[in-house]
């Protein structure tokens, strides 16, 4: 990146100038009501989980008692109990974290790299662009889960990484393994944005006056680049935490996701396939999973409205 | 344009290559094959089990394999026992002659497994993908024209529901309630799982329910995606004088909006179609349906790798032969396409 000469103050026009992009566009936000709506949804997640794991020790969630198997809801168990007898509000609670954790640490990798390829893609062209964006084909003509399921063994032997603790609690390495199978599965989508916001920008006569001026590749990437390409960024970073969760969510389903002891949504799900009779031990953790997604979905599609104003008719 | 679709095809072969070489080496070091073996009654002893991968050629250094997946052995000798002293002619003609190898697990070929399920995968697939076309182009449309109107608002607002909501959450609240309710209730429940006692009547009520979930799973995307192209295009010049010359409504619509609307379709149709095949990892699973998603699972769980590769490859070049087809497709929808080479 580039460093800023500090003797050399820098004279923001845009700021000066009344609003900006961003606080129209947040403004936009402000006004949009689903978006307000999926907001709220999200914290009420947010808060269940937080909350939750303040109220409900930890150790609640792994304790198991065979005697109090599959109990119905009840003041003692608001969820109920699973099939060997864990709490199952606690579990959500603390497999809440989980999966949100792995959503948007998923995200960031898949943002990170998705961005840096879109951005070096786009503005580079010739071998490099079309290296990257073959890789991206390649992976695209696979579907995800394949893919996930393909890495997530190869990457998860036990005896290679072994559970870890970490504040005092225990988890399966798995969860950071699933982190990176996920972001790096899901990070083409993101490249091809970037990469079509590029190649408008980089025709642009700023771009070219600060080539004309003597900027380096690489501040003309990020100064001049990169912000152009921040509204798309955002808009799909949002909605990749949604599908993050749900593909935690399908390999936990399929009991390939995040082993034990860590509970998730999506492997408490997968415990609980088998008992379909008893709704409570898969309905709770799946209607977290469809709260959480559901906010996401209609904040993003608030944001994109927000930064996109043609959209909005 | 046959000299369009003819560069395509070449361009796309070196990508298969490289796509199918990483595949196999991605696949080859899932795990051990013979695992199998050892939880079956004749559990080899070491001896056989060194013949076995002998034959199965897992000795060899991975770009060997890869070569003999793709071209077989059957032009070489394969030594057997390890140590020269016996020498038998291979076996496989290669991915390239039309052999996918010999599933690990069933000693069968790799396209029998996939013939075996194909056709299930698809009698799900199929119906629940023309379903969801044609109620997206309805509902879509519809919504673009009546824009915030009450049927748009709702359908809206459950296209978001379903469209956030897990497979299997809906698949199990439709289990639990059209299954065991149903049949608590003495309503007579739908069947939960598998494919029936063999007769059509059965085999149909065995689709209901997999079948609504995928609908209502894939439905929200598309209405969503069609409405907004139906908007977009709804606001061109062409639709206003198409309205101001009078015609009627229905007609400019049909005839003026919708035809340039499904441009973006095509493409996204185009790009689904070859993933049909893939099946529904999830939906299967929970129906217990015997399609493709689960024969990839059961492949992967016992690294079945001939079988896993034969899955992947068919995708893959499906995908590409049906992205050719779209661009094909394209100028047949939109005349001013035109492709030169």
């Amino acid at each position: 990146m580039t460093t800023v000469n500090p003797a050399q103050p820098i004279v923001r026009l845009q700021a000066e100038k009344g609003r900006s992009n961003l606080s129209r566009s947040l403004a936009r936000l402000r006004r949009h009501r689903m978006a307000l709506i999926g907001a709220l949804l999200l914290l009420i997640v947010i808060l269940f989980v937080l909350l939750g794991s303040i109220l409900i020790p930890e150790a609640e969630s792994i304790y198991n008692d065979p005697s109090r198997a599959l109990q119905f809801p009840s003041n003692g168990h608001p969820f109920g109990t699973d099939v060997i007898g864990r709490d199952l509000l606690a579990r959500t609670v603390y497999g809440g974290q989980i999966s949100l954790f792995v959503g948007i640490t998923a995200m960031i990798v898949q943002m990170f790299v998705g961005t840096l390829a879109g951005l070096f893609a786009g503005y580079l062209g010739g071998v490099i662009d079309s290296v990257l964006m073959r890789l991206a084909e390649a992976m695209l003509s696979i579907p995800q889960l394949f893919l996930a399921l393909i890495a997530l063994r190869i990457f998860s032997d036990p005896t290679q990484f072994p559970d870890f603790e970490f504040l005092g609690r225990q988890y399966s390495s798995t969860m950071i393994v699933i982190v990176f199978v996920i972001g790096l599965t899901s990070w083409m989508r993101v490249a091809r944005i970037v990469r079509s916001v590029v190649l408008s920008v980089k025709e642009q006569e700023y771009v070219t006056a600060a080539r004309s001026v003597g900027a380096r590749d690489t501040r003309i990437i990020f100064r001049h680049v990169l912000p152009n390409c921040i509204a798309p960024i955002i808009v799909s970073a949002t909605l990749g935490v949604a599908a993050a969760i749900l593909l935690e969510a399908y390999l936990g389903f399929l009991g390939l996701g995040v082993r034990a002891p860590t509970p998730t949504w999506g492997n408490i799900m997968g415990q609980a396939n088998s008992y379909i009779n008893q709704w409570y031990y898969w309905f709770f953790p799946a209607l977290f999973i469809m709260l959480t997604t559901l906010g996401i979905n209609f904040l993003g599609d608030g944001l994109r409205d927000a930064f996109d104003p043609r959209s909005l008719r | 344009m046959v000299q369009y679709i003819f560069r395509r095809v070449i361009q796309a072969i070196p990508l298969l290559f490289i796509i199918s070489f990483v595949l196999f080496a991605l696949t080859n070091s899932l795990g051990d094959p013979l695992a199998v073996f050892a939880e079956s009654r004749q559990r080899p002893s070491a001896a056989q089990r060194e013949a076995l991968i002998r034959r199965l050629g897992l000795d060899r250094p991975i770009l060997e394999q890869y070569a003999i997946w793709l071209v077989g052995n059957d032009w070489m000798q394969v030594d057997v026992r390890g140590d020269g002293s016996e020498y038998a002619p291979g076996t496989r003609q290669g991915v390239l002659r039309g052999d996918l190898g010999l599933s690990f697990v069933t000693r069968k070929p790799a396209w029998t497994r996939i013939e075996e399920r194909l056709p299930m995968t698809l009698t799900l697939m199929i119906p629940a993908y023309l379903i969801t076309l044609i109620l997206a182009v309805g509902i879509g449309v519809y919504s673009a024209v009546r824009q915030y109107s009450l049927l748009d608002n709702v359908v809206t607002g459950l296209a978001f529901f379903f469209y956030s909501m897990p497979i299997f959450f809906i698949a199990l609240l439709t289990i639990y309630i059209f299954a065991v309710q149903f049949s608590q209730w003495g309503w007579g429940g739908l069947p939960i799982g598998g494919t029936g006692d063999g007769t059509f009547g059965d085999l149909l009520r065995h689709m209901i329910m997999p079948i609504f979930c995928l609908v209502a799973i894939q439905l929200a995307g598309y209405v969503r995606f069609i409405r907004s192209s139906m908007v977009e295009v709804l606001g061109q010049d062409y639709v206003r004088t198409a309205n101001a010359k009078g015609l009627s409504e229905r007609n400019v619509v049909t005839r003026h909006a919708l035809k340039n609307a499904a441009l973006p379709l095509v493409t996204l149709v185009g790009l689904d179609l070859p993933f049909l095949l893939a099946g529904a990892v999830v939906t299967e699973r929970i129906f217990a349906w015997p399609g493709m998603g689960r024969l990839f699972i059961e492949s992967f769980e016992r690294a079945d790798i001939p079988v896993m590769m034969a899955i992947l490859m068919l995708l893959c070049v499906l995908v590409v032969i049906f992205q050719i087809l779209t661009d094909i497709v394209y100028t047949w929808f939109d005349p001013r396409i035109r492709y030169y080479s």
